[in-house]
């Protein structure tokens, strides 16, 4: 977990200085009075840098994906659940000793 | 469903309350939702719960829960007298219950009076004729008394109206299974297959059933779903390996004098072949011999 929490933490950083760039950019177009087109280059870089390493800690941190394939090693059904609600009581366990300790005590 | 990792979970669970160490909750809870029947140990852990005032109130809700798991494994083991007793804690807590009326009509069933049971469940109805659990009960009433066909019977009439309660398509296809009515049961396992489609042990069985009616139709028909349970387990299904050399072997039986136009390829069954050895070099090497010489019976080499 340390190392990809490390490296998100950094992704959130370089996005809040993007948005603080972009913010001290805008200020300092108003006062050379220029019309805003688009943020500066170094802003779009520090974009990009920042979702990649961002989206790279939240698939990582989180913990591992599980496979939706039924085909899957750990998805493979091995056995059908009892049909529990068809469950017929006159089996030939009727035939073994019962435990008389056995008693509910109030 | 019972995944191979849910399935570990539970043996993990159960070797580790079987010794002592605790966990006895969260394994009666496991059973109860995986629906495995293990009654003999639900006795006794759940029991030992109930027993133990302390644990038992921290149970809060779930307390009743677990009364009625009790109950019916009781039911199962032939303990009637515990089950007496819980179903008179649950009657006490909830009078009027339909829950606890099934229950009581469960303790004429395992009692052995079926007349009276089956006048119980009949007046249940009578209250609640849509209560999809009593009508399964009276099928299941039937086939404790040996009668099959009975329980078929009633089976049919609940599935015209419940078609989408596909246990209950499980439980018909085994019926006709045990009368030995394939076609019948091939019906109903394309209803199960139709419902649930990822299931691998559906497509297994269905698959089964076709090559036991046999005929060169159904012999193909098994051959593909045999290769679809293969493709569902990603090729760690024996039976299904062992089935798809089975039906080549038979298919070409059939087809001997015929003409080859519609022959298929032999890649199929000699890659099923070759997966089977290696599973068995794997696993169990002192038999590898045992294999070869079945399949070389069967005339197919990987």
């Amino acid at each position: 977990m340390g190392v990809g929490f490390v490296v998100g933490l950094f992704g959130v950083l370089i996005l809040a200085h993007a948005a603080y760039s972009t913010i001290q950019y805008r200020s300092l177009l108003k006062i050379m009075q220029e019309e805003f087109s688009g943020p500066p280059f170094h802003v779009a870089i520090e974009l990009i840098l920042g979702l990649v390493l961002s989206m790279w800690a939240a698939l990582t941190v989180p913990g591992k994906f599980h496979s939706i394939n039924p085909e899957a090693e750990e998805n493979r059904i091995v056995s059908l659940p009892a049909n529990q609600d068809f469950m017929v009581f006159n089996h030939r366990g009727r035939l073994f000793p019962k435990q008389t300790d056995l008693k509910l005590k109030r | 469903m019972v995944s191979i990792a849910e399935e570990a979970e539970l043996n993990r669970l159960e070797t580790q309350v079987d010794n002592g160490g605790g966990g006895a909750w969260e394994y009666l809870c496991l059973v109860r939702k995986l629906k495995v029947r293990r009654s003999h140990k639900v006795l006794n852990y759940g029991l030992s719960i109930l027993n133990d005032s302390r644990k038992r109130s921290g149970l809060g809700q779930e307390e009743w829960t677990l009364y009625e798991q009790v109950t019916i494994a009781a039911l199962d083991c032939q303990a009637i007298d515990v089950a007496k007793d819980c179903i008179k804690v649950l009657q006490k807590k909830f009078p009027q219950s339909k829950r606890v009326g099934r229950l009581e009509a469960m303790l004429l069933e395992a009692k052995g009076l079926w007349a009276e049971a089956e006048k119980a469940y009949a007046s249940l109805l009578e209250e609640n004729p849509c209560d999809q659990i009593v009508h399964k009960r009276r099928v299941a009433l039937a086939k404790a008394q040996g009668n099959i066909a009975g329980a078929i019977e009633w089976l049919n009439k609940y599935l015209e109206t419940f078609m989408a309660d596909h246990d209950a398509w499980r439980e018909l296809a085994e019926l006709y299974i045990s009368l030995q009515m394939y076609k019948q049961a091939v019906f109903c396992y394309e209803e199960l297959i139709l419902s649930q489609p990822t299931v691998p042990l559906f497509h297994l069985a269905y698959a089964d059933v076709l090559y036991t009616l046999g005929g060169l139709e159904n012999l193909q028909t098994a051959k593909k779903y045999y290769a679809s349970t293969i493709d569902l387990t990603g090729g760690k299904n024996t039976k299904a390996l062992f089935g798809i050399c089975l039906c080549t072997s038979a298919i070409s039986q059939l087809t001997r004098g015929r003409s080859k136009e519609d022959k298929e390829g032999p890649e199929l069954q000699s890659l099923a072949a070759t997966a089977l050895e290696k599973d068995y070099k794997q696993r169990a090497p002192q038999k590898l011999s045992l294999l070869s010489s079945v399949l070389k019976g069967l005339k197919v080499s990987p």
